[in-house]
């Protein structure tokens, strides 16, 4: 089944460049330590699911939008190199002037301006596929064109596919962000996706930043660097899996599978990825890895909210069972302990089946009401993903963000309580009623997250 | 020795009357009709009530009343299970024999009533054709026919639930979002069948050796490309064929089986008449309740007779009232005439509520399959169902479920404010999106 990508703004463009490009050299790749056979049905199920073939070319599955052309232009050209995959000239909307990073402007001026125009595009795309999947769509929170734009057609997503499934890639800024209003954005952004759409995959600019200062030995890191690890990142998480424990075939609708398994409760939608084991291209061929080492790590990565494998805190371990719940014990755990309402374990490469697996049943990690034969499944292939002869990944759904989160509301309620700012959004109809809206509905987001023991 | 005498006992009287070879052949037949039919010597040991016939009975049943279900459940199934299933459908069923209830569940004993439970089941409505239209092999591409019926239809008794403590209400909230994340899968799942169908139907334009058709199936395309497959599917129409000719025959048989069943029944030992049918068994929980709920309906019943009495009285009264009234009217020619055109009011009237209760229906389906054939539009050989007509007959449906759903929706939306304002103090905010 097919997935068609919405790339939108220039973060949300160049993402989405990187994922393509990751999914396409990992299908393409001879190296996928198992049989031709097997190699064949990935392939197979890897662009069923992301491209679809023009003259014998690979054509991504996806709608570039954003408001100034330069950088749909940049990726347009990079993606037509021969011999590889490449966009539809056609399924591109741009116009001459950007956001200026107001959501407001994004939301209420090019939204309902363009939204048609977007919309005829995507219905083209789906009309290409024998069976839509659902809609991946790629943004920034924090800016204008990305998130407010983003926020818009999400909700018209909806209301005209309300039977497809979405899930919004989404890019948290940096702390020390240099938009003096990134926080009213993305609250605003937040608040309107948790409204129409169906999960939100949060990464974190710092922590790709770190894991490309630390994993990779990036010296000068660019955005390319970032994006590239967050590709590797979504590939490992998107690419294809077996159906079934024995099965041999791939799974046909992972975007669906995925939900069902991490998002079905309304006020848990946030997903969290790690992966394992991650580095540069020169380090990997003298590494070597056992399942038994991967998935512990994994584990305490987990439980101890680490972004990366390295830095793991050992210290924390999981609640004992029978403790009071209330009490210090709780706010203690609290600190450190991550919850984990969901999760879903990826597995790629040599011997799969004998990865042991009961690390991540442990009741002790999930919450009283769910236990892990609810909130934990694991997919598998013996193909080995980008050239990782063994490689996990992670997809949680759990207090990962609740911290960022919580300081990004108080950020932006500061900001408000002294009426910073208001009038540049006021100016495009978007009133205080709907601050104090988003402000209300994040606030009982964390408060949901946080109650989770 | 035993097995022998009475095998010896049997070829006696079969010279004896020559009944019982007729039987032989009656029961042969339709053991042979049935799918996955139990040998024909189960029957004979069943009408003994011999023990070692009861768990081929049990498959037989749970197999007949769970079609739908047998090949994957029967496998997940254990024999208790299945004997519960077959419990419960056949008390939903209205079977009236309360022994089978008693039965014990292990398969151990039982078989007379087994047998019986069968017979009715066989005596109740048309069986035979209904499995056989089951077990049909399709050759053709099926136009999908509404299944809200079979959805209806009694799932296997779930376990009685009595949780411990109180639910979480999250943990049901991600139940329903799971169900609703599974049903967009299946309607996402339909739609590429769909797309998939219509891409083989074009493909394979032109190419059925049947001009009326114009082209082929998944089956008979999926026969072109593996031959192999064509062999299994000629072997299970060659066993479809088997047991159609075997059903016809029955058919000339079946009253030696039935005269035959009233010797099982014969051989029953007499119930006791003051055992009421089948006990519904109540929870603990329920229990209470259900008092409680006895004692309202009798005092319900009480004040009901009393009102009775008082009507029946007011009404008399009434009644003799305008009779004196009207004493005199009623008679002269103004009064006919304009009873004549309230007469024709009223049937113009009824005749229009007909007809709008005819439209109002809507159009209904034919009953059984049909194949699912791509023909140009205006052709000349157009007859059968339009697809046109069912997709109408489907919307049609959809709507009215709809609207059953949306009522059901607003009862417990009514009901949950009403659960939520007994708690004070209870702020009620709704979860985000949908």
């Amino acid at each position: 089944m097919a997935v068609v990508t919405v790339q939108l703004g220039q973060c949300g463009n160049q993402i989405g460049f990187e994922v393509f490009d990751a999914l396409f050299t990992d299908s393409q790749c001879s190296q996928g330590f198992c049989s031709k056979r097997e190699n064949e049905a990935y392939q197979a199920s890897c662009t069923e699911r992301f491209f679809r073939e023009e003259n014998g070319v690979p054509i991504a599955r996806a709608v570039l939008v954003d408001m100034e052309p330069k950088v749909i232009n940049q990726m347009l050209s990079k993606a037509a190199q021969p011999g590889r995959w490449k966009y539809d000239q056609h399924a591109r909307f741009c116009q001459k002037q950007g956001s200026g990073n107001n959501w407001a402007y994004g939301y209420s001026v090019h939204g309902p301006k363009h939204a048609e125009s977007i919309m005829n595009l995507i219905q083209k795309e789906v009309e290409k596929c024998d069976s839509l999947s659902g809609f991946f769509i790629i943004m920034s929170i924090a800016g204008g064109t990305g998130s407010g734009l983003g926020a818009f057609l999400t909700q018209h997503l909806q209301d005209h596919y309300s039977n497809a499934l979405k899930m919004n890639q989404i890019i948290w800024p940096y702390g020390t962000g240099e938009v003096i209003v990134q926080n009213y954005n993305s609250i605003l952004t937040l608040s309107h996706l948790y409204r129409s759409s169906d999960a939100l995959l949060v990464h974190e600019n710092d922590a790709v930043h770190k894991i490309c200062a630390k994993l990779m030995s990036t010296k000068q890191i660019s955005f390319r660097d970032i994006n590239q690890v967050l590709a590797h990142q979504l590939g490992s998480v998107f690419q294809p899996t077996h159906s079934a424990e024995c099965s041999f075939h791939y799974r046909t609708n992972p975007l669906g599978d995925l939900m069902e398994h991490l998002v079905p409760h309304p006020e848990f939608k946030m997903l969290g990825v790690r992966t394992i084991p991650q580095m540069s291209e020169t380090s990997l061929p003298y590494s070597t890895f056992t399942w038994n080492g991967l998935l512990k790590r994994l584990r305490q990565m987990l439980i101890s909210n680490a972004k990366m494998d390295e830095g793991i805190d050992w210290q924390v371990r999981p609640p004992l069972p029978k403790l009071p719940p209330p009490g210090k014990m709780c706010l203690n755990r609290e600190q450190h302990f991550n919850t984990s309402l969901a999760n879903l374990l990826i597995l790629r490469g040599k011997d799969v089946q004998n990865a042991n697996l009961e690390g991540f049943r442990d009741p002790a990690l999930y919450t009283s009401w769910l236990g892990p034969a609810d909130a934990f499944s694991a997919w598998k292939t013996p193909r080995a993903f980008n050239r990782y002869e063994r490689s996990a990944a992670l997809v949680s759904n759990g207090q990962f963000f609740v911290r960022p989160l919580d300081a990004v509301v108080g950020k932006a309620w500061n900001m408000f309580a002294s009426k910073a700012y208001i009038h540049q959004y006021t100016k495009f109809g978007i009133e205080e009623e709907d601050f104090l809206d988003s402000f209300t509905l994040l606030e009982q987001v964390v408060a949901s997250y946080r109650n989770l023991f | 020795m035993g097995r022998r005498r009475r095998r010896v006992d049997e070829e006696a009287s079969a010279r004896a009357g020559a009944g019982a070879r007729t039987l032989l052949d009656a029961i042969a037949t339709l053991s042979r009709s049935l799918p996955t039919g139990p040998c024909p010597e189960i029957f004979r040991r069943a009408k003994f009530d011999r023990p070692e016939a009861a768990p081929a009975l049990w498959e037989l049943l749970f197999r007949l009343l769970a079609p739908l279900l047998a090949d994957r459940a029967a496998a997940s199934l254990g024999p208790g299970a299945q004997a519960r299933w077959v419990k419960a459908v056949l008390c939903s069923h209205g079977y009236p024999r309360p022994a089978l209830a008693q039965l014990p569940e292990d398969g151990s004993q039982g078989s007379r009533e087994l047998l019986l439970a069968f017979s009715w089941l066989l005596a109740r409505g048309p069986l035979l054709e209904w499995l056989l239209a089951q077990t049909c092999v399709k050759l053709g591409d099926q136009v999908p026919t509404f299944e809200c019926e079979v959805l209806a239809s009694p799932g296997l008794a779930t376990p009685q639930m009595d949780a411990e403590g109180p639910v979480d209400l999250r943990c049901l909230q991600w139940l329903m979002g799971k169900l609703r994340f599974q049903w967009q899968q299946l309607i996402c799942s339909q739609e590429e069948q769909c797309a998939l169908l219509s891409k083989i139907h074009m493909y394979t334009w032109g190419c059925h050796s049947d001009r009326n058709l114009g082209h082929l199936s998944v089956t008979e395309t999926e026969m072109l490309r593996d031959p192999e497959g064509s062999q299994q599917l000629l072997q299970a129409l060659e066993q479809e064929n088997a047991q159609l000719e075997a059903a016809l025959e029955w058919r000339r048989y079946e009253l030696v089986f039935w005269q035959w069943m009233d010797t099982v029944l014969g051989a029953c030992p007499s119930e006791d008449p003051a055992v009421p049918t089948f006990q519904p068994s109540i929870s603990e929980h329920g229990r209470g309740k259900l008092e409680l709920v006895a004692q309202e309906l009798q005092a319900l019943k009480e004040e009901l007779q009393a009102l009775q009495e008082l009507l029946r009285k007011e009404v008399l009264s009434r009644r003799q009232a305008w009779e004196t009234q009207i004493g005199g009217l009623g008679h002269g020619p103004e009064w006919s005439a304009a009873r004549q055109a309230l007469q024709q009011a009223v049937d113009r009237e009824l005749l229009a509520l007909r007809q709008a209760w005819k439209q109002g229906k809507g159009p209904s389906l034919p009953q059984g399959p049909h194949r699912l054939v791509k023909i140009e539009a205006g052709s000349a050989e157009a007859q059968g169902l339009p697809v046109a007509e069912v997709i109408r007959a489907l919307r049609s449906q959809e709507a009215s479920l709809e609207a059953v759903l949306c009522r059901l929706q607003g009862q417990c939306r009514q009901e949950l404010a009403r659960l939520a304002g007994t708690v004070p103090g209870l702020i009620w905010i709704l979860p985000p999106g949908r």
